[in-house]
């Protein structure tokens, strides 16, 4: 998961490096995913978010379709 | 380790000892470091490692012992460094970035690049989250498969 200026910087990146261009997620959606995965990091019941709760997450700041599902086939 | 949850429990107090030692002085643990934390012997840190690794819950270098990623902290240097509590640490990717002021509940600036141009970017990220910064965040590789190469991804 790599930064970018703008679409356009991500467009050339994966011209040059003969990489489909994916979904982009903006910075506010990113801070809701690093809480979500991390703010309990530093306890002793940390775990990681189970397929559904990814699910749940990703759905809660707008990333929906297969290539946010932990469990596509696609 | 006398049964699997004795096991558990164990490798619950060596993840804790990994996490309080990056977070206290933003690089890795070694093996020796953490035994010597947690009073005990090298062999049965070296398996908790081990067990960490395939619980996906560290990813460690081709030595089998030094941790390459116990997320969201790097324990080798990235491109994504973050100063937080007057501390350096490094991340594992954007994500992960914004993830270790989430995960020490501090604030923090974040010194990255945009990959394409290599233009520096910086985020400063308060308690209720980064202020806004022309910028956008490409993931390269689908949720399902994230694991497969955890690195590249």
């Amino acid at each position: 998961m790599l930064f970018f200026r703008s679409e356009e910087r991500v467009a050339e990146w994966c011209q040059e490096n003969r990489t489909p261009q994916r979904p982009l997620v903006s910075l506010s959606q990113l801070w809701k995913l690093a809480v979500a995965w991390y703010s309990n990091r530093l306890s002793a019941d940390a775990k990681r978010p189970s397929p559904a709760e990814m699910r749940e997450i990703f759905t809660g700041i707008g990333l929906t379709g297969p290539f946010w599902d932990p469990e596509s086939r696609g | 380790m006398s049964n699997k949850h004795d096991a558990q429990d164990f490798d619950i107090q060596v993840k804790l000892a990994i996490y309080r030692h990056f977070a206290a002085t933003g690089v890795r643990p070694g093996l020796a470091e953490t035994a010597a934390s947690l009073g005990a012997a090298h062999a049965e840190i070296q398996d908790a490692f081990r067990r960490l690794f395939q619980k996906r819950v560290l990813v460690l270098e081709e030595d089998g012992e030094s941790i390459r990623m116990a997320p969201p902290f790097s324990g080798i240097p990235t491109q994504h460094r973050v100063r937080a509590k007057g501390i350096s640490y490094y991340a594992n990717c954007a994500w992960d970035a914004l993830g270790i002021p989430a995960a020490l509940h501090e604030p923090a600036k974040i010194e990255s690049r945009c990959e394409q141009s290599r233009e520096p970017l910086e985020i400063a990220v308060s308690l209720d989250g980064p202020a806004p910064v022309a910028c956008v965040i490409h993931f390269a590789v689908p949720a399902a498969r994230w694991w497969e190469d955890i690195v590249y991804t």
